[in-house]
């Protein structure tokens, strides 16, 4: 899905995945937890399950684990 | 819109405070607990620091749950100007340690079923997979001690 909005810039997209991850994608600025920021065109797939091994970033683990969602 | 639960003035601005949507980030109390005291009653002290100072720390609050406004409406027509630039400015996914995913300004969001979900301004999304709201964050995390850069 491309949205534009006002200013031509299209909107970045968020993803939920059932019992999975967040997949964030577009232009946006990213910051996180340890305080450095990227502001750059972005593919990011964050843990949603709570159980990665690689916070704040999914590493497949949902897959071994049912969760509700 | 300033129906807040409850409020807290000094004279010069009011910080309304409103408690269904607080998730405890603790920024607030973090920053200036001379201001924002959750140990004592009314936990919020006006006369605590500069007006100046309060209004930092409430801009820090993720949720919103921390809002205020200027007593003089002129004070209040700048503010809003203020607003609006920053509200143009680019959207942020901020990660909170031990929370949830942080998305402010312009996103669209899709749920698991394929749905847009409302989204204005901020939105708090779970990342411990433990919400009773999910897609979003109901402050569970803080219960189950979730642990997550």
């Amino acid at each position: 899905m491309e949205i534009e909005n006002k200013s031509g810039v299209k909107t970045p997209e968020v993803k939920i995945l059932k019992d999975g991850p967040i997949i964030l994608k577009g232009f946006f600025r990213f910051r996180t937890s340890s305080g450095e920021e990227t502001e750059k065109e972005h593919e990011i797939l964050l843990c949603g399950c709570g159980k990665s091994g690689n916070k704040p970033y999914c590493d497949e683990t949902h897959k071994k684990n049912v969760i509700k969602s | 819109m300033y129906q807040g639960n409850k409020k807290y003035t000094n004279g010069e601005i009011t910080v309304f405070w409103y408690p269904k949507k607080c998730i405890h980030a603790t920024h607030c109390y973090r920053e200036l607990i001379e201001v924002f005291n959750p140990g004592r009653r009314p936990w919020i002290n006006m006369n605590g620091a500069p007006t100046k100072e309060i209004i930092r720390v409430v801009k820090l609050c993720p949720t919103q749950a921390l809002d205020y406004k200027y007593n003089n409406e002129d004070a209040n027509i700048q503010k809003s100007g203020d607003q609006s630039v920053a509200e143009k400015m680019v959207a942020e996914a901020r990660i909170m340690k031990n929370g949830p995913l942080v998305l402010k300004g312009d996103f669209t969001i899709i749920d698991a079923d394929g749905k847009e979900i409302k989204h204005h301004k901020t939105s708090l999304l779970c990342r411990c997979g433990a919400s009773k709201n999910p897609p979003f964050c109901d402050g569970t995390h803080s219960k189950t001690g979730y642990l997550g850069n």
